[in-house]
């Protein structure tokens, strides 16, 4: 075993691992919120009274749920950035980092949509009834009535979202951000390729780090935060 | 002993991985012909060889056929060893499993831009090498102003995910330089081509091919300066007893000819010349 | 609690009605205001089911309607079809002088005005009972803050839940719960209010106490239509008593001549089938 505790000194003293992990989480923090607010208006459209929001919501959802996600990050660099020329900033870190989240969150959001829209099966139709008896329109009943309940209602898929988002976050490499895990993962494996299962077991370790207390907050909360009817 | 064993376990838990990976590899799909892995030589045997399946100009896949540099020197080598074409059995070796699939005996040789480095040789063992390439820029074809990596200040350059030939330019070059880093090469050039990225920064080799793409002939050009050298050698397992009769191929290769012809051939209208100071070079010593 | 002089402040929810006025007999149709709820000509279907037939009725201000009848009748139909959470596909309803808008601003601001009280009560379940009641005024009607509490209040006390307030709403029993829902509708000051099966969810022991703020409420001459099989309410409460089969309105008549002596035969049949137990 004490190996293997050399061979992790030596990944961890030439490569920079902990900020690589930094990468992933900054993705995923602001490609998480950024796909919340897509999600949310998505499903605000679906579950509108305006069939043509209905159908715009459904699209989007359909599209983006079956897209890979490595060919929206493509799309984004080699179509937006390359061909379209758009710039999210001057500098190329910063550009393409924009870039990996903006396709992040257009590709989460599609999935946060659903979890929520999973929430507000959960809202009996009596309470958008009731809210609309007492005069309230359509985005406001959502607002104050509907929304925070569904929401408590789809903290577990809406968990399962972030899990996913934690992951994919790595795709990044697919938008120019070069810094994040994978692309470390294949920098340590063409030039340290003598110990592989120590740079295996580095990441797969660092994730299950990542991600496993994402899974308990998210039961806790769910179950705490439940709508007792 | 202990730590033997754990290590052996892990190596499987490694391989099962691997495997699974590349299930699609086309490893054996008529049993036992494979077996004997690393020892099996001649008579009705097949050989395998892992290449590039996504490098054009080196190992490139195009329906059932295989083309490219790195294919050429396997089939002359795969021929010398007493196996004909139609005996060789083509695996895709992608650069992050090249030692698993060595080590686990998946594959028999590997010509795949595998740079000989030491270590490497602590997992892996190597025969050759067969070229000696060096890395280069390749840009847009009416390009002058960039002749060399110090030209790059300022300007954009692209390379792949996973190597550190961009970032030498930055830090031994041109500090001021914007790096993307792509997945495949194939990006690099459609932002190249867009004119996004001013440079693609690797082997010069691996330049050359995608010059000579039918896409980009005439569009992109190899600059010429090779400023590192990269040693290609014929990745085998390090228990194989190939390495002298693969020596021997290659410099059979280079003597007769045929070495030049297959790299004027797979880089044709490119313009490019390998770096005659180290090609064609002399294979070294096996371990 | 700021209590009025009538009321127990410590009565528990055994004697909800003590501080409402008892009936001295039901009103008289002739004090009746001008027209405020017009239904004509409405007709609804769902899919091949004829579930609103030609349907004409008025309510006036001030007037008690009950409407009986059959399951599978339109009665909750017809009554969910006033404040449009159900649309009709022919017809007209007016509601004070205005004809019922279509879906947003001007339906949002017209439900304002209308009541509704549900089978199953549909209290807000993330809020608490004081909220469930100040949301409407503070959100629709734009009342301060301060002031709708005021007013929640002394409406939880009149139904008789002021102690409840800060409760959230499955901790209450269904007949608090309706209650609740009573108060929601009224601290909106409603032209109407509209009962969809009030107690039909309730279990037999909390049907009274929301009978009785009903009673209360009819004496106090809020306009009301009242979906229920509850003859007691609508003998002691109703003017009018609507009899629907079928999604027609077979008969009309006032409670006590309706209940003694009705004249269809699908009236006649309805009733010997619900008073025979």
């Amino acid at each position: 075993m004490g190996d293997y505790l050399s061979q992790f000194l030596r990944l961890f003293e030439s490569y920079d691992v902990l900020g690589a992990f930094w990468v992933n989480i900054q993705l995923t923090f602001w490609a998480a919120i950024l796909a919340l607010v897509i999600g949310t208006v998505l499903a605000l459209m679906r579950i509108s009274p305006i069939p043509s929001l209905q159908w715009a919501g459904a699209t989007y959802v359909t599209l983006f749920r079956n897209t890979p996600l490595t060919i929206i990050m493509v799309f984004l660099t080699l179509g937006v950035w390359g061909q379209l020329k758009i710039q999210l900033a001057d500098d190329f870190p910063s550009n393409f980092f924009r870039f990996a989240v903006l396709g992040l969150a257009v590709y989460h959001a599609a999935f946060v949509c659903e979890a929520i829209r999973s929430g507000v099966n959960t809202v009996p139709l009596g309470q958008a009834e009731a809210a609309r008896a007492i005069g309230l329109s359509f985005l406001p009943a959502a607002r104050i009535v509907i929304l925070p309940q569904a929401f408590r209602g789809s903290v577990a898929p809406l968990g399962n979202v972030l899990i996913a988002l934690i992951k994919n976050s790595t795709v990044a490499a697919a938008a120019g951000v070069a810094t994040e895990t994978s692309s470390l993962m294949k920098t340590m494996i063409e030039f340290d390729s003598d110990v592989i299962i120590a740079i295996f077991l580095t990441f797969a370790i660092g994730y299950v780090i990542l991600v496993i207390p994402v899974g308990l907050a998210t039961t806790t909360l769910s179950r705490r935060l439940a709508v007792k009817r | 002993m202990r730590t033997r064993t754990r290590t052996g376990g892990l190596v499987a838990l490694a391989a099962t991985a691997a495997l699974a990976l590349s299930a699609c590899g086309g490893d054996d799909s008529s049993g036992g012909s494979t077996e004997g892995g690393g020892t099996a030589s001649g008579g009705g045997e097949k050989i395998t060889i892992g290449i590039k399946f996504d490098q054009p100009g080196l190992g490139f896949k195009e329906g059932d056929t295989y083309t490219g540099f790195d294919t050429d020197v396997a089939r002359y080598v795969a021929e010398k060893l007493g196996y004909s074409e139609d005996q060789i059995e083509w695996t895709e070796a992608p650069s992050a499993q090249r030692e698993t699939l060595l080590s686990t005996d998946q594959v028999d040789m590997i010509f795949a831009t595998y740079s000989i480095t030491d270590k490497r040789k602590e997992t892996v063992a190597f025969a050759g090498p067969y070229f000696v390439a060096g890395q280069d820029l390749l840009v847009a074809e009416d390009n002058t102003d960039i002749q060399g990596p110090e030209d790059l200040e300022g300007k954009n350059l692209c390379s792949v995910t996973g190597s550190t030939s961009a970032q030498r330019i930055k830090d031994e070059y041109a500090a001021g330089v914007q790096l993307l880093e792509q997945p495949g090469y194939a990006e690099c050039v459609t932002a190249l081509l867009s004119g996004q990225v001013d440079a693609v920064t690797t082997d010069d080799i691996i330049l050359a091919g995608l010059a000579a793409q039918p896409a980009n002939k005439g569009k992109v050009k190899v600059v010429g300066a090779p400023f590192s050298t990269e040693r290609y050698g014929v990745g085998i397992s390090q228990s194989s007893d190939k390495c002298e009769d693969i020596n021997t191929a290659i410099t059979e290769m280079i003597e007769d000819g045929s070495w030049e012809e297959a790299i004027t051939a797979n880089t044709e209208g490119t313009g490019y010349t390998p770096n005659s100071s180290e090609n064609p070079p002399t294979p070294d010593a096996c371990a | 609690m700021d209590a009025q002089p009538t009321t127990p402040s410590d009565a528990p929810d055994a004697s909800p009605t003590a501080p409402l006025p008892t009936p001295d007999a039901p009103a008289r149709a002739d004090e009746l205001g001008p027209p405020l709820v017009e239904l004509h000509g409405v007709n609804k279907h769902f899919g091949d089911l004829h579930v609103l037939r030609d349907i004409d009725l008025t309510v006036r201000r001030g007037e008690v309607l009950v409407v009986i009848g059959p399951s599978g009748s339109g009665k909750s139909t017809l009554c969910r079809a006033i404040n449009r959470l159900e649309t009709i596909d022919s017809g007209t309803i007016v509601i004070d002088g205005e004809p019922l808008p279509e879906e947003g601003k001007e339906l949002a601001r017209l439900r304002a005005d209308v009541g509704m009280v549900f089978q199953s009560f549909n209290l807000f379940a993330h809020k608490t009972i004081l909220d469930n009641v100040t949301l409407g005024p503070v959100k629709v009607r734009r009342t301060r803050a301060a002031e709708a509490k005021k007013e929640a209040l002394a409406l939880l006390d009149r139904v008789g839940i002021s102690d409840q307030a800060e409760k959230m709403p499955a901790q209450l029993s269904g007949g608090q719960q309706q209650r609740v829902a009573i108060a929601r509708a009224l601290a909106m000051h409603p032209k109407v209010m509209l009962f969809d099966e009030p107690t039909s969810a309730l279990d037999p022991e909390m049907i009274n106490e929301v009978l009785d703020v009903m009673v209360a409420l009819a004496k106090e001459g809020m306009t009301m239509i009242v979906v229920t099989h509850e003859m007691g309410f609508a003998r002691k409460a109703a003017h009018r008593v609507v009899f629907m089969a079928d999604g027609q309105i077979v008969e009309e008549a006032p409670p006590e001549e309706f209940f003694t002596n009705p004249k269809s035969h699908r009236a006649q049949d309805f009733l010997s089938k619900i008073l025979t137990h």
